[in-house]
């Protein structure tokens, strides 16, 4: 379990809905609990006019979350690369169940924690080598060597390559020559599993703390995935990671791809973008690190909440003043229930010599 | 390999990179010895003159030449020309045209030249700063963007085609863009690189001006002439003395015609002391000398005979032969069956129909045929049932030609060699269900079975008759070789009954439940928790609650039943919690600190699918079951049932990015979660809460059957979940979308076969699913989930044809009851093997015993290179020849051939004797192979673990790709003598075996499907990593990736 984290634990036990004044049903239904594992909720938030010019120098006062209607109360607040601010207590509410464990006390975040939580962004790129890349191939590397190099210095950058399969050419890294010669080892060939793929490069960016994007330059089609973009989609929103899709005017010719990038990213909190060729993408390049540079990042821990599947998260902006303003941000997440027992989690397995 | 030759799926259409080649591919017709490769610049001539005529030079950096050809980095200088003429031959061309592999290879080629012109004698390509680095970049196809000198400084692409030379061949682009950056110098050793080739250049290159072809190089000919490709490729996979041989006494130009059969047959000639090695040995030489024409005393006369006769075809049949060990060729050799088998085996026809025709070999049954046809202690072939029983077989199928013809002669029939005559002929078939396959089936269920429990002929013949549509279930008789030909009669009765429902959902849940809970038994047999005395009864009593369902509320019934009597058999009890359920199925009650932490991961991963899955609860469902009987029985549980209840429709549906009409128009056919939709308009809760009437309760006890069989059909996924998985955690429809009755997928037949991955590649379909039985479900899943692997090399692919049977071979297996004994034991006999090996090399008698045992394990060309490598007394590299399953083979028989010669053994050796006389059970080979074994659902027909001892199968067509894989049966004897060496307890071995698999299988660059040298690196690389502490002790633990 991660040290950086604070989990808040409900515990369902269905058995307490069933009576125990008959003598069959009570016995056989074993008391059974499920924990909810729910995590800071972190929200990359960009708030734009009606022109689509970000919208800067708002206060934490100036946002209201619900999740699934129920007004949250904002931990922590950051805009753009500013260093985090502590809103309220990062405890969780003092009503959640069993969070006043000493257990759960020992996980509060320490402020270094909670900087780091909350600091420049994770920006995970991810090509699109497959077949369906080959005639743009070398024109879509130059592309993603000016993007990576476009990014500020703040930023880690890691470089996956996929076709059929993923490869983790440069982890997450602040050294840009690395990434870069990652960029251009690459090679072409093979089926697309943007799904498949995108779903453990989402995987790998959960895996950091504070805001993460992952960045696809992809020129549309999968032909081999075994994972839909729904449930791809779902682990980014649960996560937090914002998908952007950096594409040409090809992938349009192609509806099910322009489909799901607008849709995906959407959702997720990202944006799509499809250029005339990949020569033409700096408009999208600027966007995107305009999003990183200009996204408040609040955060809250959920009241609680009954609903064990989709929560709805809405992110509005208090005063009439702001209403003109357009709020983007992923709208929910599901928590996963665990039946892991954490002594097996956390248990370290046998070394050598035990017998 | 990942690249070139991978674009031909994009640029011709033709798949052959995921390794399924095409029947219909057929081997191009030699091209026009020039083509023309692109648009730009001239024809490649420059000097490539080597300083010797037994070396190539290969323009540039070796690493470039690599990429660009589609060989792992990983290969030595030798494998290089060999591997390239292999690709030229299988990749370069299409219809006498070359591919757009051949063209980048060829494009390539030129534009090296250019840079070794540029890198001059030096061979290094020196830029000293921003003002002399335009040729340079005009060869690379870019252009410096910004000026020179500044941060901002940088490359962009100004000819698409030599830019993607450049990136693709791995040139330094961003070393030489930082130099730019810099404003200093840049330098980039591109020396020309070496490499041997097979005789000398001027044999091939003089050969290729006979056949017409203009004057060039060496390496224009092997790119520009495919028929010298694959001489070349045929002969390098030859030893080196025969090939010289042939070389020498033939010469190429008499080997030429026949390459093609050389290239797929000709790896097993060999040539030894003037004669040709035959199957059968010497006795067999005249039989020999009959069939081809020529004495093996004559090798040139013989192999060319060999070659020609009929079209290849009994090249073939020797070939098929030469990979039998000694023993089965020795049952072929006798009684002149050589010569009759033949008969049978060319008389489907010889003429018109090359036996090289294809991209794959002809006949592959027959290799399955010759290697696992069992003799009884007579000698004479084993037949299952009788003979009688087989002329029936076939006269009852009316499937083709050959088979009607040997059905109509079968009338006839007195000895059992007639029969396999029969089954030599019906290997030409080209079908993977016919008589023959049930053949090679029964004779391995037959022979696990002691003598007085042979099949019947009425189970043969049922069985037989069954076989096309349920062969894939029949694993699980093999496996579990104590049911009795009555309850495999009743199974078979049950299966069918089931699938004639009419109702098609009820036969859906129907099929599913009942294989689930067929699926559980298995794995609690298997575990040793079923006891032996029981397997049969308790199959029985699992089975039969299935044997009269006509509604939803029976098959409810059913399901519940039978779970509780699989229960009772392995805990003495008919409940148990679905946490006692998991705890039961992650293995055996363990005593020890670690077994019980093992034995808790265990039970974890499998409650991590079933969350994932967001499947209900089994004590939920058989709660509700239970309830709703006693509503029917007035008593008034309705409260608590309102509850539970509510937990049926907790499930949701992804939250969904296409409409519905986009899934229409998008995955039309694929897109079809009914079976999820109905789950979701189950509303018990309203039900109970309402007054309601006997026939309400049961209807609504019967919509409890779904959720039943999915819980148990997700238990059966998350047992067999491969390392690495992701649609398992990530996809919930995954189990609830298995279509058990082809519901959803138009025109599907045989439904208890193992089932058929659909809808992978479909963004709007929902993800894949599978449609099928639940048969062979561990090598499946690994098929779903294997590209969920990364590979560590951009270059390297995961193998289709290879990675699901190592991943099943680290899923499959458990140890939890394996001793101390038995894993040093194992650790021992590879370390013996090693012993005998090293010491043979001086000792000419120790020599003598152990080649030929090596001899059944390994090809010609490897035994001759183990040879060579022991004469020169280079241990390192005779070990880096054997695999761990060849020295533990080369131990266990020795001990077996030569009890008594305890004065060969080493150290190991002597210690495995003592442990041997303390623990002979722990150390006997059966015990051994059962436990280290991996299941051979192709090879032996069974899921059963064991160690069988075969040469590596070749690759082969359709199903046929899996012998290849599953003659690898290494990586868990390997995984255990490390686990020995570093001290760990056996049971560790349950999750350090699918881990090191995972990482095994993401290091394997391999150039091509059988590349089992990659295998060998990526097994002890991964290994070398584990003892350098490289590889955490602690499980990764699944990225809690909450919000």
């Amino acid at each position: 379990m991660s040290t950086t984290r604070a989990f808040l634990y409900c515990y369902f036990s269905l058995g307490l809905f069933f009576f125990s004044g008959t003598r069959t049903v009570a016995q056989q239904i074993p008391e059974r609990h499920i924990r909810i594992v729910v995590d800071m909720v972190q929200l990359n938030v960009a708030v734009t006019d009606s022109k689509g010019n970000y919208v800067i120098g708002l206060h934490p006062s100036d946002f209201a979350i619900t999740e699934d209607r129920i007004p949250q109360k904002i931990a922590t607040f950051e805009e753009g690369n500013e260093p985090a601010q502590r809103v309220a207590d990062t405890a969780p509410p003092d009503n959640q169940p069993l969070a006043a464990s000493a257990d759960q006390q020992d996980q509060r975040l320490s402020a270094a924690d909670l900087s780091m939580l909350v600091a420049g962004a994770n920006v995970l790129v991810l090509f699109d080598t497959s077949n369906y890349m080959y005639r743009g191939f070398v024109f879509a590397q130059d592309a993603i060597a000016d993007f990576i190099r476009s990014l500020e210095n703040a930023d880690k950058v890691a470089f996956y390559s996929y076709s059929r399969d993923l490869s983790r050419v440069a982890p997450l890294t602040s050294d840009r020559s690395r990434v870069l010669r990652g960029v251009r080892a690459t090679v072409a060939g093979d089926d697309a599993a943007l799904y498949n793929c995108l779903l453990l490069a989402v995987k790998d960016a959960a895996q950091y703390p504070g805001r993460k994007v992952v960045v696809v330059f992809s020129n549309g089609p999968d032909n081999a995935s075994v994972v839909p973009p729904e449930d791809v989609a779902e682990l980014a929103e649960s996560t937090g990671t914002a998908i952007y899709m950096v594409s040409t005017a090809e992938a349009q010719l192609e509806p099910i791809s322009t489909a799901v990038f607008e849709r995906m990213t959407a959702a997720t909190g990202g944006k799509a973008y499809f250029a005339r060729t990949w020569k033409d993408e700096k408009q999208a390049f600027a966007s995107i690190r305009d999003d990183l540079e200009h996204l408040y990042s609040l955060s809250y821990y959920p009241r609680p909440n009954p609903n064990r599947g989709w929560r709805t998260i809405k992110v509005k902006l208090v005063g009439q003043q702001f209403q003109k303003y357009h709020v983007r941000t992923r709208d929910g997440y599901r928590p996963q229930p665990s039946r892991f027992s954490s002594e097996s989690a956390s248990a370290s397995l046998p070394g050598p010599g035990t017998k | 390999m990942k690249p070139r030759f991978c674009l031909l799926i994009f640029l011709s259409g033709i798949s052959l990179c995921l390794g399924s080649y095409t029947r219909a591919h057929t081997w191009a017709a030699p091209p026009p010895a020039y083509f023309q490769s692109g648009n730009s610049g001239t024809e490649f001539s420059g000097d490539r003159s080597s300083p010797s005529e037994d070396e190539v030079l290969i323009p540039g950096p070796l690493r470039s030449f690599l990429r660009m050809a589609g060989i792992s980095q990983q290969v030595s200088p030798e494998e290089v020309l060999p591997l390239l003429a292999r690709n030229v031959v299988l990749h370069g061309y299409q219809s006498g045209r070359p591919t757009e592999f051949l063209i980048l290879l060829s494009r390539y080629v030129r534009q090296a030249e250019e840079l070794a012109t540029l890198a001059g004698d030096g061979g290094m390509i020196r830029i000293s700063n921003c003002d002399d680095v335009k040729p340079l970049l005009r060869i690379l196809g870019y252009r410096v963007r910004q000026n020179c000198g500044q941060s901002s400084t940088s490359l962009v692409t100004a000819d698409p085609q030599r830019a993607f030379s450049t990136i693709d061949s791995g040139f330094p682009l961003s070393e030489l863009e930082e130099a730019l950056q810099r404003g200093g110098p840049f330098t980039y050793s591109f020396a020309a690189s070496p490499v041997p080739v097979l005789f000398n250049q001027r044999d091939w290159t003089t050969e290729n001006k006979k056949s017409g072809a203009p004057a060039e190089d060496f390496l224009d000919t092997i790119l520009r002439n495919p028929t010298l490709a694959r001489l070349y490729w045929a002969l390098s996979r030859m030893d080196p003395g025969s090939r010289a041989e042939l070389a020498r006494n033939l010469g190429l130009r008499k080997l030429l015609p026949f390459a093609a059969v050389l290239d797929m047959y000709g790896g097993q000639i060999c040539v030894q002391s003037g004669r040709v090695v035959v199957p059968g040995g010497k006795r067999a030489e005249s039989d020999w000398k009959d069939l081809v024409g020529a004495s093996p005393d004559s090798p040139a006369e013989f192999v060319l005979e060999l070659l020609k006769k009929d079209h290849g075809w009994l090249a073939a049949y020797f070939d098929a032969l030469s990979h039998a060990n000694q023993t089965q060729q020795e049952h072929f050799s006798e009684a002149h069956r050589l010569k009759r088998f033949y008969e049978g085996f060319r008389s489907p026809g010889v003429s018109g129909d090359a036996a090289s025709r294809l991209v794959f070999r002809q006949a592959p049954a027959l290799l399955l045929l010759v290697t696992r046809l069992s003799w009884d202690p007579t000698g004479e072939p084993h037949v299952p049932g009788n003979l009688q029983t087989w002329g029936e077989i076939l006269r009852q199928r009316a499937d083709g030609k050959v088979v009607r013809g040997w059905g109509k002669r079968s009338s006839g029939w007195q000895h059992p060699d007639q029969l396999v005559e029969a089954m030599f002929a019906l290997s030409r078939v080209e079908t993977e269900l016919g008589p023959l396959q049930a053949d090679v089936f029964l004779c391995e269920l037959d022979s696990r079975r002691s003598p007085g429990e042979r099949l019947s002929p009425q189970t043969v013949l049922l069985l037989a008759d069954k076989f096309s549509e349920f062969s894939d279930q029949y694993l699980i008789f093999s496996e579990f070789s104590d049911l009795t030909d009555a309850s495999i009669a009743r199974f078979l009765g049950l299966a069918e009954s089931l699938g004639k429902i009419p109702n098609h959902t009820l036969r859906g849940n129907a099929m599913g439940l009942f294989q689930a809970n067929v699926g559980l038994w298995q794995i609690l047999a298997r575990q040793g928790q079923i006891a032996n005395t029981d397997l049969d009864n308790s199959w029985r009593e699992v089975i039969e609650p299935f044997a009269k369902i006509s509604s939803a509320a029976q098959l409810f019934d059913a399901g519940r039943n039978s779970l509780g009597q699989l229960l009772r058999f392995a805990t003495g009890k008919s409940n148990a919690s679905q946490d006692a359920i998991i705890d039961l199925l992650a293995g055996p009650h363990q005593t020890s600190l670690e077994g019980q932490r093992m034995h808790q991961e265990v039970a974890s991963k499998i409650r991590s699918v079933l969350d994932g899955q967001r499947l209900v609860s089994l004590d939920t469902l058989l709660a509700l079951g239970e309830g709703l009987q006693e509503l029917t029985r007035g008593i008034d549980v309705s409260a608590s049932l309102a509850a539970a209840a509510g937990e049926l429709r907790e499930f949701e549906m992804p939250r969904p990015i296409f409409t519905g009409s986009e899934r229409t128009r998008w995955a039309e056919g694929t897109y079809n979660n009914r079976h999820t939709e109905l789950q979701m308009r189950t509303d018990l809760a309203k039900l109970v809460k309402s007054p309601r009437s006997r026939a309400e309760l049961e209807a609504a006890r019967g919509q409890l059957a779904p959720f039943l069989r999915d819980t148990l059909v997700g238990l059966n996924y998350a047992y067999y979940e491969p390392p690495g998985a992701q649609a398992l955690h990530h996809n919930p429809l995954f189990v609830r979308s298995h279509d058990f009755s082809g519901e959803t997928v138009m025109g599907i037949e045989r439904l208890w076969q193992a089932p058929q991955v659909f809808g992978a590649g479909y963004p709007a379909g929902g993800g894949a699913h599978l449609v099928g039985s639940l048969a062979d479900l561990a090598y499946v899943l690994s098929e779903v989930e294997e590209d969920f692997l990364a590979p560590q090399s951009v270059q390297a692919l995961i193998w289709k044809q290879l990675v699901p049977t190592l991943l099943t071979d680290a899923t499959v297996p458990r140890w939890w009851d394996v001793s101390r004994n038995e894993l040093h034991a194992v650790a021992l006999y590879q370390r013996a093997g090693e012993e005998l090996l090293a010491d043979s090399a001086d000792n000419q008698e120790l020599y003598n015993k152990v080649m030929p045992i090596l001899s059944d394990r390994m090809m010609p060309q490897n035994l001759t290179r183990l040879e060579q490598a022991l004469r020169q007394r280079q241990l390192d590299e005779v070990f880096a020849q054997l695999v761990p399953a060849d020295t533990f083979y080369l131990a266990a028989e020795f001990r077996q051939r030569f009890p008594s010669d305890a004065a060969s053994w080493g150290p190991a050796g002597k210690e495995l004797e003592s442990l041997s006389r303390l623990y002979p059970a722990e150390v006997s080979w059966e015990r051994l192979s059962r436990d280290f074994g991996v299941p051979h659902a192709v090879l032996a027909q069974s899921y059963a673990r064991e160690l069988l001892n075969v040469k590596p199968f070749p690759a082969l067509a359709g199903n046929g790709s899996r012998l290849m894989a599953e003659s690898w049966d290494s990586s868990n004897l390997y995984w255990a003598r490390l686990a020995d060496e570093l001290d760990y307890a056996p049971v560790t071995l349950n999750w350090l075996v699918p881990e090191l698999t995972r990482r095994m299988v993401e290091k394997i660059f391999a150039t091509d499907l059988e590349d089992w040298p990659a295998i060998l690196r990526a097994m002890r690389e991964t290994g070398e990593e584990f003892r350098q502490g490289k590889i955490p002790l602690l499980p990764t633990k699944e990225a809690t990736s909450q919000p």
